[in-house]
């Protein structure tokens, strides 16, 4: 008796639902946001595997577009694929265009065959595809008139946290902890040795980093093997550890805040964006020295702002490097003396300049 | 007259049955009093009722002459109301003395005061002769001690009235007897007993009125002084029941299985089985007595294939099977009626038909080309259900979960004597049933032997075994104490070579 | 029925417990409801999609649910599909044969490294009574570092480092004439393999000799084993046909809904399979429908985010909690019998014949 009843009342719900949904298809929108933004840009993102919040490309990217959101007035909107095929992808950039996001910004090389993809079944939209190209997996890229592909320079980020590093630290021993071996971070691994061996030659500092102590994990999400990596390199010596290896690093970064605390001296640069928050072990001292940077909100707002000034790259590759401030180190730097930012930054100026070149292969580097 | 306990027109309903129907049971101050039924007669529930695990949909209940109403097992519990149930509910790894306090801890402070309990406990032990030992753990005593442990609960909460289900089930004669005394002392101490039982020898021994029930009805009580075994056994089953087994003498023939200086291991790798040997033809049934826990199991399951042999030769028919597969034996002939039938005899969330099956299903005609002929099983299994009386709510397609203990102890017998083995094993085969079904399967197994067949039966009911077997084999520790033709022994000579006191007259 | 009346219950309570956190949060739990099944089901190419989706969940559920006939609980459903994946993709991209003869060859390949990642622990179980849970996640990780070792090094592909190359198209699943009809839908042959794959279990487990073993000694090996079966033998054989599904479950992900594999991941359809198992009540027509159940979820979270306000963390919460409650169909077990009895128990009721 009571059963039925029950059952009686649900499908009453669940008739009602489907009745007044018929009325609500059109008044979705109306819904989210102010009333200014109703003809606003909507700008949507896609998340590659990771939280929005991962001290990474997906904040980087989703921070400029909030930024754009604040200033340049338009709707924003993410969405988190359910896993990380291609088809994944493109059922949430689907979703985004069939809910009227026409401005697709996509985190990371993951999405090159998606976006291949979606360039063409959505011309009508725009795409930005940070740190890859759309391609079919096979060919030569293809960036189609909608779509921009935006690429940074990380070893030259790696190369001035080295350098910044050399300086503040002047002797001891370096290591670096990557996550997966793919060139973003073989890039910085190798700029990062490139800075710490300029400062060896032309800046008088003695910083060694040894074979064995250039490690990828092979993944970004193990937080626990990032602490044990750590523990033994500390152990065997080294006071500093580049780690780019997402949550990886952030177990290398919790194995230096325990070791500082029980009152050794060892230091971790931080990569991507500036991680000094993520360092601190007590009021506002942190064990991060300085952080390899790449500004992804530069470049999601840049691209958002260019769209609404008529200026959309369509078509183009954009490289972000020191050259257009695409990279460096944060602009405050506790950690880092007075007389180390000076010198960095006119390491910063002469590579702008051109006059110094940093490699983007291994040339005869570790790893 | 005072009556410590009064149930008064009691009706419970279960979904399609009424399990009890206007039931009445009185229970003086210090009496033993017998709830006799057959298997599904409805004890259980009357007294599930009065222990407050079922609610009467009808009916009255007092204690001391006060109308209570018990809605939960607590609410007995501080009625002075206990039960001994049929499984004994103890922590393994607990003292006896932790499992008594569970529940009822008494605190010194914040911390637990065990020896305080021990103490008590160690004094109601020797009030009332229970002999109970408060340190040793459950998990190292006998089944009989456990049961001492269940009664002491009872008295450690100062229970008045204590329900035993079943009791002796599980117990050997002797502790059966042990049994019987603790009865008859706490009646001396002033507690009043009910014991749910289907045993008419112990009624007659230890009770002193007793209420028979039958379909879930009130058939009477009765002064068991002024009852005799018959008229309980007539007025439980409600006709007249044959206590003598009609058995012609036996004709022994060829040798069906062969047991050569057979040793094997028990689970816990120590030798239990040491160089047994036993024949057994056709046309004879061999009895196997011994104690509970003496290499019975490990001897059944060395035949049967289920336990490695250490050392030695089994051979049926001439063949040696020592080591070959379950699957083989059964095709040689043996039929294995299992000790227990939760365990081994049934898959109780198969339907019963399929179980009817279970070592045929892929020989034909129940199975072609590794296809199930659904139709040729139901057939199958409904002429077992039919020639062996097996009762149940949907036939073939219950579960066999659903069905009462009796009937599925007969599908299991139906089902082994139908595949018409050579050799029939049967293990404590009436173990928990009712007079009625016992009668019945005792003649089952008398026929399948004149039919030319061999039957091993093991039992612990010495009962059992001297009434049905025509020789008996004496176990103890693992050892064959000697062979006796039944038609020439009695219970006493039996009983002390279980105690391992050989003769010298063996056949 | 009655198992089909429970999983109704179960998903009804998930809807009504996901709804409550949608009001919580400030939503319309009926428009979210509404997104979510526009989201799955609005168009044909969405109905593809949905479909698509439940392909490796019919898969794994029917892995789990296969095992756990015989009384084992494969969890290592996500590295037998590794497995499964990284043989087809293999065979794919190592040999050359026409199209429907690489077809049977990459689904046959698959099929067996599924099974034999299921043989390890189906072996150590029988053999040495290592429990399987334990085995099958640590199955899990040795194929996963496998794809991660053999992606790169043997399959790389040339633009992205952390997949495999792109199977050519001829070599995939996916036919033309499917994904037109479905307006570009990735859906592709894996849903048929899925439906064919659950008639043949169905009729494995319910009709056939070995069925009839198998479910003996998963609901009472002591009495199977009386019965003369070999326990141990069914043991390993169950888990080989397990494994063996979840192998193509791998194969329909992998070169059916994707065209690549990539390393450093274990697929959540392993997983999610358990779940699969429990709401469809382990029975093989039950586990297809609760795969599409899932399908419709996973395929409606991002239409009904990009159209309402839900942060795509909640959806995923909100999903999850009808998950939840879907596999505490046990639950829902128990509470029936109650009602029933209480309601038996009333003279009134009373029914004729039980």
């Amino acid at each position: 008796m009571k059963k039925r009843r029950f059952g009686l009342a649900l499908s009453l719900v669940l008739a009602a639902g489907t009745l007044l949904s018929a009325c609500g298809k059109d008044e979705g929108n109306g819904a989210e946001g102010g009333k200014d933004k109703k003809d606003a840009l909507k700008v949507g993102m896609v998340t590659d595997a990771g939280t929005i919040d991962d001290k990474s490309f997906n904040q980087g990217t989703w921070e400029g577009i909030l930024q754009a959101s604040k200033e340049l007035g338009v709707q924003e909107k993410y969405l988190k694929p359910g896993g990380t095929t291609e088809a994944d992808y493109l059922k949430e950039i689907g979703n985004l265009y069939d809910a009227g996001y026409k401005f697709i910004v996509t985190p990371g090389f993951k999405f090159e065959t998606a976006v291949f993809q979606a360039q063409d079944k959505y011309k009508d939209a725009n795409f930005v595809i940070i740190d890859g190209s759309p391609n079919d997996g096979k060919n030569d890229p293809v960036v189609a008139d909608n779509t921009v592909s935006i690429f940074f320079a990380e070893h030259q980020a790696g190369f001035v946290a080295g350098v910044a590093t050399a300086l503040e630290l002047k002797e001891g021993e370096a290591g670096f902890i990557g996550g997966m071996e793919i060139p973003p971070v073989q890039k910085f691994n190798w700029g990062f040795q490139q800075g710490v061996a300029y400062a060896n030659e032309n800046l008088g500092t003695k910083i060694t980093i040894k074979k064995e102590n250039v490690v990828y994990q092979g993944s970004f999400d193990n937080v626990a093997a990032g602490q044990q990596l750590a523990a033994q390199m500390f152990d065997k010596g080294v006071n500093v550890i580049f780690a780019a290896a997402g949550g990886v690093g952030v177990g290398a970064i919790n194995e230096a805040k325990t070791r500082v605390k029980s009152g050794k001296e060892v230091w971790m640069v931080g990569v991507d964006v500036d991680q000094y928050a993520d360092g601190i072990y007590e009021g506002d001292k942190s064990v991060i020295l300085t952080s390899a940077m790449k500004k992804i909100d530069h470049a999601s707002f840049d691209m958002v702002k260019r769209f609404l000034n008529k200026d959309f790259p369509g078509g183009e590759t954009l490289i972000y490097d020191a050259a257009n401030d695409g990279v460096g180190i944060p602009e405050e730097n506790p950690n880092l003396s007075d007389e180390t930012v000076k010198q960095v930054k006119e390491v910063y100026e002469k590579l702008k300049a051109g006059e110094i070149e940093v490699s983007a292969e291994q040339g005869d580097l570790f790893k | 007259m005072s009556y410590v306990v009064e149930m008064f027109n009691i009706r419970k309903e279960f979904p399609g049955i009424v399990a009890n129907d206007n039931i009445s049971l009185s229970l003086k101050k210090g009496e033993i009093h017998a709830l006799l039924g057959e298997n599904g007669a409805g004890k259980s529930t009357l007294m599930g009722v009065l222990f407050g695990m079922y609610q009467p949909e009808r009916g009255i209940i007092k204690v001391r002459e006060k109308e209570v109403r018990i809605t939960n097992p607590n609410v007995a519990n501080q009625l002075g109301i206990g039960m001994v149930h049929q499984h004994f509910k103890l922590v393994e790894n607990f003292t006896v003395t932790e499992n008594i306090i569970l529940g009822s801890e008494p605190l010194k402070g914040l911390v637990l005061d065990i020896d305080k309990a021990a103490k008590r406990i160690e004094e109601l032990s020797k009030h009332y002769g229970l002999n109970v030992d408060p340190y040793a753990k459950i998990e190292d005593i006998s089944v009989g001690m456990q049961q001492r442990v269940e009664i002491m609960k009872m008295l450690y909460r100062e229970a008045e009235v204590l329900i035993f289900d079943e009791p002796t089930a599980v117990l050997t004669p002797a502790e059966i007897d042990e049994l019987m005394k603790i009865m008859r002392n706490l009646i001396k101490e002033g507690k009043s007993i009910i014991i749910i039982t289907h045993k008419l020898k112990e009624i007659k021994a230890v009770a002193d009125r007793c209420t028979v029930i039958r379909r879930g009805k009130s058939i009477g009580t009765v002064n068991v002084a002024e009852a005799s075994e018959e008229s309980l056994a007539e007025m439980m089953v409600g006709r007249h029941v044959n206590f003598k087994v009609d058995k012609k003498e036996s004709t022994p023939g060829d040798t069906v299985l062969k047991i050569d200086s057979v040793s094997a291991k028990n689970n816990r790798k120590v030798m239990a089985l040491k160089d047994f040997s036993l024949e057994v033809r056709r046309g004879e049934i061999v009895g196997i007595a011994g104690v509970d826990g003496n290499g019975q199991s490990e001897l059944v399951e060395a035949i049967t294939g289920l336990r490695k042999v250490e050392s030695g030769n089994i051979l049926i028919n001439g063949e040696d099977i020592t080591n070959a597969p379950i699957r083989h034996r059964i095709e040689k002939g043996i039929g294995h009626i299992p000790e227990d039938r939760h365990k081994r005899g049934l898959v109780l969330d198969y339907r019963l038909d399929s179980n009817m099956v279970l070592e045929v299903y892929n020989k034909r005609p129940f199975a072609k080309n590794g296809l199930l002929n659904f139709g040729e099983i139901r057939a199958y299994a409904e002429n077992i259900f039919k020639n062996f009386d097996v009762r149940s709510g949907e036939g073939g397609a219950s579960l066999a979960r659903t069905l009462s203990g009796g009937n599925q102890q007969k599908a299991i017998i139906g089902r082994e004597i139908e595949l018409d083995p050579d050799l029939l094993i049967a293990v404590q085969p009436t173990r928990g049933l009712d007079v009625g079904s016992i009668e019945y399967i005792h003649k089952r197994l008398i026929e399948h032997r004149d039919k030319g067949k061999a039957v091993l039966l093991v039992s612990l009911e010495l009962d059992e075994v001297l009434k049905l077997s025509d020789r008996i084999a004496i176990i103890n520790n693992g050892e064959l104490v000697g062979i006796v033709q039944a038609s020439e022994t009695n219970e006493n000579e039996v009983g002390l070579m279980m105690a391992g006191i050989s003769k010298e007259r063996s056949v | 029925m009655r198992n089909t009346i429970v999983s109704i219950i179960a998903i009804l309570l998930g809807l009504i417990a996901g709804g409550l956190l949608m009001l919580a949060i400030g939503s319309n739990p009926i428009e979210g409801y509404n997104y979510l099944l526009q989201g799955a089901l609005i168009n044909i190419e969405r109905i593809g999609n949905t479909l698509a989706t439940a392909t490796p969940l019919i898969f794994t559920g029917l892995a789990v649910a296969f095992a756990f006939r015989t009384g084992l609980f494969n969890i290592g459903a996500a590295g037998q599909m590794l497995a499964g994946g990284l043989a087809a993709t293999a065979i794919a991209l190592t040999f050359e044969f026409s199209r429907p003869v690489m077809l049977i060859l990459m689904i046959l390949g698959g099929l067996l490294a599924g099974a034999l990642f299921a043989l390890i622990p189906g072996i150590l179980k029988a053999r040495f009574n290592v429990h399987e849970v334990v085995s099958t996640i640590m199955m899990n990780w040795i194929a996963y570092w496998s794809v991660y070792y053999i992606v790169p090094g043997y399959f790389k592909g040339p633009s992205l480092e952390t997949e495999s190359q792109k199977l050519p198209d001829e070599y995939t699943l996916r036919a033309p004439f499917l994904s037109d009809m479905f307006d570009g839908s990735y859906i592709n042959y894996g849903i048929f393999l899925g439906i064919i794959a659950v008639i043949i279990i169905a009729f494995i487990i319910d009709k056939t000799t070995l069925g009839f073993e198998l479910k003996a000694v998963g609901f009472n090996r002591h009495a199977a084993e009386y019965a003369g079966m070999r326990v141990n033998r069914n043991i390993i054989l169950s888990m080989l046909i397990s494994g063996a599904l979840a192998g193509l479950g791998g194969v329909a992900l992998y070169t059916g809904n994707a065209s690549s594999m990539q390393i450093g991941l274990l697929p959540s359809q392993g997983y999610d399979g358990i779940a699969v198992a429990l709401l469809g009540a382990n029975n093989p027509i039950g586990v297809f429908f609760a795969a599409i159940l899932f399908g419709i979820l996973y395929s409606g979270t991002g239409f009904m985010n990009a159209m309402t306000e839900i942060p795509p963390e909640l959806a995923n919460t909100i999903i999850a909690i009808i998950i939840y409650f879907a596999a505490t169909s046990v639950l829902i077990h128990r509470i029936i019998d109650k009602v029933k009895r209480s309601k038996a128990n009333r003279p009134e009721h009373k029914k004729g014949e039980a």
